[in-house]
């Protein structure tokens, strides 16, 4: 059988695959879990990403953008699918989720890191389920042997205790549940960490497309001005508001630094560079002091190391 | 030469060829009669040593400073008579030939008296010519006595060990990673199933080591310059951004690399890593980074540590060779069925070619060796494998792919071997060619293993799949048009195999013709089956017409002897035919230079206007220039303007 490169789409999910006789590879993408922030296509080698930008249609709420991915240039290495915030995006291999890239220690992952201290929590307290934009948080009550207790007003004085399941893999660090924890149980680490501001001069009146494509509740908000403010806390730095906001330089957004686990690879700061600067790119650089990966990325890049 | 002509006429009996049909006797005496002929006369055998003996003689008696010998064609003997006066110290070029027996006595065997009226008017126009005729010179060039290859199949292989073994350096320019060719892709070879890469393995490091071969692979030809002994040939190298001289060949980092794609080797059945070699046998054993699909994580320079043998900044590097012979051995490639919808290719998960048959028997292919479908990975229980799927079509390629039967019955004893009753094997075939040494006892090898031979004909074939199971079913018609059908789990195409897609560029850049099929053309296929219409550009292999591999490599072995007989000398020597350009006629309109065939005028500036260039070596002596040129600026020495109108004029007047 010839090699087959196949893009199948559904409502749901879009599907790239590279058939061969002898292997599979396939690349999908869940429409339900992606927001159109564009990480993915910013940080993808072989430029096998795009996004499209959807028309708004007048009185109507701004849609997130939609992401497409050519199956041509698809080379199933994996760096959209540890870098995607949302966990949106799986690599597999024959059937399997293999992300190559991380097994031969090429690229980082994202450092997804929250913890939730369950014996501070309160039996009926549920606030950071509740508090979840992206609704992947489940608190559960339950015996020692695991079972869930669903009367827990019958069961209070029986020894029984507090689950917080969190789905880590799909979780872009917001923070909303930290904040929203009476008892401050929860502890989030940020992944993107950067600067994010709302030029309010530039800001159009009336226009709230950033908020309604914005998948983190609260990060924008109205302010009194009838303009969207920003409220840094909870922001992720995804930057989907960025790509639907209709005025040039109302929105400024500049990533910092991303939490990763370490490595060397010149892939990585390439695609630190985009997702951040140049600048940020060679400080985390002299950070490691790894002078000759430095070296050989500037050799490639032709810069100069910017002081 | 200003002095008066003397010329000697000298009539050949030719035993009774030409004197029992011709009076020679009366054909000696018109001679005689001649403008310019001093003597005539008659002998039985001219061409023996008695005979040549006489001539000699005769122009040292007689002053002779022009010869005529009436004789046979100039094609047996002129080189023979040309030889023989210059014995004597007369210009070989003072000679012309009377053919009088090919052109006389032959042709009017009932006719003696119109045969010798016939001679005489031959005999006629050859004096008309002989005085008129010019001492010349011979050209002679210094070779250079090294060879070009051009492909690394297994032709190629054995063109160049052999020259390398003469003594000769020899350049081999491969165009794809690996020297190897088809040969290095398959499982066993016909009739004897010796493991193919064993037996070209060995050859291919042979090549690597020796002394006298430079391997010059991932590379192309851009421009070929110059002629016989002296060729110029641009060669670019494709950077495989490691640098061959500090790749230890160790693999490492093809180990650490991420990122795989496609193996066009393993005709994309497989992988092979971004950083890696094509098939672990590859000879030069040297990496290559494939930038189509590298993400530059840079994790290969890193574990290449102090070798440093990876240079992403490599750049194409173009190099020019000076070589004396050129052996063209590029092979052949496969005809991919995609548009004869017929037989399901690319459309049917089950249905695979010939070649990646191949892939899947081998041991060390995509599959270890495991003959599986691609639908669900089993192994399949009955497999139909379809002849002439392209090959013996008018409507596609009508010739014959010549190696296919052999192939396919090679590929049903290995099943038959391997899976005992375990699989069924159909071949639906039309003719079985088996005519080569030990071919037919495999045939007949087939047979008893219990292969079903189909006998069907060639129209009317098709296959259709059952979406569900994948299974499929081939359809045909037997010579009597009863229908066939057949259940298989699996089927193998015969595709054609057909001219490489580069061969028309490469034929421009050599200048040599390509057949209307697209395969290259020898300059005679019976008695000069390996040379082109180039003097010092040769061709072995599959390239000129389908062969297999025993004949490509004794066709490359020729090749190489042919190739020889130009660099074991220290000169070419090129007779005086070739055109002369006048300068102070020529216009420079260059109308020679768009009819000349082998790019053998060149349009020169010089500081008043434009002129033509005749490049000797190039030139053939055909004289389509001097006929073209509107200002008769083009004269060709052996056949100057003034000596074919004398002939003309000979030819037209009266023997009385
Ligand atoms: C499926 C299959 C099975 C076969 N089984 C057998 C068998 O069992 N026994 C047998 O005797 N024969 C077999 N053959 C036939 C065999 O493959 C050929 O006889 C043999 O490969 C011919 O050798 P070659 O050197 O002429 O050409 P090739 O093997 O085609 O080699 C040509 C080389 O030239 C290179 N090249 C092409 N273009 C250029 C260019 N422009 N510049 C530089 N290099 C170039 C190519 O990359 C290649 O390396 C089989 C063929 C097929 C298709």
């Amino acid at each position: 059988m010839p090699m087959k490169l196949v893009k199948t789409e559904s409502e749901n999910e879009l599907e790239v695959e590279r058939i061969l006789h002898a292997k599979r590879y396939s690349l999908t993408l869940d429409r339900n879990l992606c927001v159109g922030c564009e990480i993915c296509k910013t940080i993808c080698p072989r430029e096998a990403i795009e996004i499209k930008i959807v028309p708004k249609v007048n009185g109507e709420k701004a849609k997130q953008p939609i992401i497409d991915v050519d199956e041509q240039k698809c080379q199933y290495c994996g760096i959209c699918n540890t870098l995607c915030p949302f966990g949106a995006l799986k690599v597999r291999v024959d059937g399997e989720h293999v992300i190559s890239v991380v097994k031969t220690e090429s690229f980082p992952q994202l450092i997804r890191d929250i913890e939730v201290d369950t014996t501070k929590c309160d039996l009926d307290c549920v606030e950071c389920e509740k508090a979840c934009p992206l609704e992947i948080i489940e608190v559960s009550v339950r015996t020692p042997d695991g079972k869930e207790v669903s009367d827990i007003a019958k069961s209070k004085k029986k020894n029984v205790s507090v689950h917080v399941d969190i789905k880590t893999d799909l979780c872009p660090s917001c923070r909303l549940c930290e904040m929203q924890c009476p008892e401050g149980a929860v502890r989030v680490r940020k992944m993107f960490h950067g600067v994010m501001k709302i030029n309010q001069e530039k800001c159009p009146e009336g226009c709230q497309d950033c908020l309604d494509v914005c998948p983190i509740t609260g990060a924008l908000y109205l302010g009194d001005n009838e303009k969207v403010h920003v409220n840094e806390l909870y922001c992720i730095y995804c930057g989907v508001c960025k790509l639907v906001c209709p005025e040039e330089e109302a929105l400024e957004l500049q990533r910092t630094s991303v939490h990763h686990t370490p490595v060397r690879s010149g892939a990585w700061n390439k695609a630190l560079e985009k997702l951040t600067s140049t600048t940020e790119m060679t400080k985390e650089l002299r950070a490691k002091g790894s002078m000759k990966a430095r070296g050989s990325v500037e050799k490639r890049l032709a810069y100069k190391e910017v002081s | 030469m200003s002095e008066e002509p003397r010329v000697g006429v000298f009539v050949c009996h030719c035993g009774l060829n030409i004197a029992g049909v011709i009076d020679v006797e009366e054909v000696t005496e018109y001679a005689k009669t001649l403008p310019n002929v001093v003597l005539a006369v008659h002998n039985r055998y001219i061409c023996t040593a008695p005979g040549q003996a006489e001539i000699r003689t005769a122009i040292k008696e007689h002053k002779l400073n022009r010869v005529v010998v009436a004789a046979c064609s100039p094609r047996l003997h002129e080189s023979t008579f040309r030889r023989c006066i210059t014995e004597i110290g007369l210009n070989p070029y003072v000679l012309e030939m009377a053919n009088i027996r090919e052109f006389s006595s032959w042709c009017h065997l009932s006719t003696p008296r119109e045969a010798t009226n016939e001679a005489k008017k031959i005999v006629k126009i050859a004096v008309a010519k002989a005085r008129l005729l010019q001492a010349l010179e011979t050209i002679e060039f210094p070779v250079t006595n090294k060879a070009l290859i051009i492909g690394g199949g297994i032709a190629g292989i054995s063109a160049a060990l052999d020259l390398a073994d003469m003594g000769f350096k020899v350049y081999l320019v491969e165009k794809s990673e690996s020297i190897g060719g088809h040969m290095a892709q398959l499982d066993k070879t016909f009739p004897t199933l010796d493991c193919s890469i064993c037996i070209e393995g060995p050859k291919m490091v042979d090549v690597s080591r020796h002394p006298n071969i430079e391997i010059i692979s991932y590379a192309n030809i851009l421009h070929v310059e110059g002629f016989v002994g002296n060729f110029r040939v641009k060669v670019r190298k494709n950077p495989r951004y490691v640098i061959a001289d500090n790749c230890t060949g160790c693999g490492e980092c093809r180990d650490v690399c991420p990122i795989e794609f496609p193996n066009k080797w393993d005709l994309n059945m497989g992988v092979r890593k971004a950083i890696s070699l094509p098939f672990d046998q590859a000879v030069p054993l040297v990496y290559t980074i494939n930038m189509d699909h590298c993400i530059e994580c840079y994790k290969c320079v890193d574990v290449c540590g102090a070798r440093q043998a990876i240079n992403f900044d490599q750049q194409p590097e173009e190099i020019e060779l000076n070589v004396g012979a050129i052996i063209v051995a590029i092979g052949f490639e496969s005809y991919l069925p995609y548009t004869d919808h017929q037989y399901g290719y690319g459309k049917y998960d089950n249905v695979i070619t010939a070649l990646e048959f191949e892939r899947l028997i081998l041991a060390a292919g995509p599959t270890s060796g495991k003959v599986i479908r691609a639908s669900d990975g089993e192994k399949p229980h009955s497999i139909v494998f379809i002849q002439c799927v392209g090959s013996r079509d008018v409507n596609k390629y009508e010739y014959c792919s010549g190696f296919c039967c052999m192939y396919t019955l090679k590929h049903a004893v290995m099943l038959k071997e391997k899976y005992k009753d375990d699989i069924q094997i159909y071949i639906i075939y039309t003719d079985m060619r088996s005519d080569f040494k030990g071919y037919e006892e495999f045939y007949n090898r087939a047979q008893k293993a219990g292969v079903h031979f189909v006998r069907v004909k060639l129209e009317n074939r098709s296959v259709t799949e059952d979406p569900g199971t994948k299974n499929l079913i081939v359809h045909a018609e037997t010579e009597g048009d009863q229908p066939v059908e057949i259940a298989a789990e699996m089927v193998v195409l015969a595709n054609a195999a057909i001219p490489v897609q580069d061969a028309a560029d490469l034929a421009k850049l050599l200048n040599i013709p390509i057949e209307t099929d697209g395969f290259f053309v020898e300059c005679q296929p019976k008695i000069r089956p390996s040379d082109t219409d180039i003097p010092g550009i040769f061709l072995a292999g599959a390239c000129l017409g389908l062969k297999d591999i025993p004949y490509s490599v004794a066709q490359g072995s020729g090749a190489a002897a042919q190739a020889s007989t130009i660099l074991s000398r220290s000169t070419w020597i090129i007779e005086p035919f070739i055109a002369k350009v006048d300068e102070g006629i020529c216009s420079g309109c260059k109308i020679c230079k768009s009819v000349c065939d082998y790019n053998a005028v060149q349009i020169e500036k010089t500081h008043e206007k434009e002129l033509a260039k005749v490049i000797d070596g190039l030139c053939r002596g055909c004289g389509t220039c001097s006929a073209a040129c509107p200002t008769g600026a083009i004269t060709m020495p052996l056949y100057t303007d003034a000596q074919v109108i004398a002939q003309v004029r000979a030819a037209l007047e009266e023997v009385m």
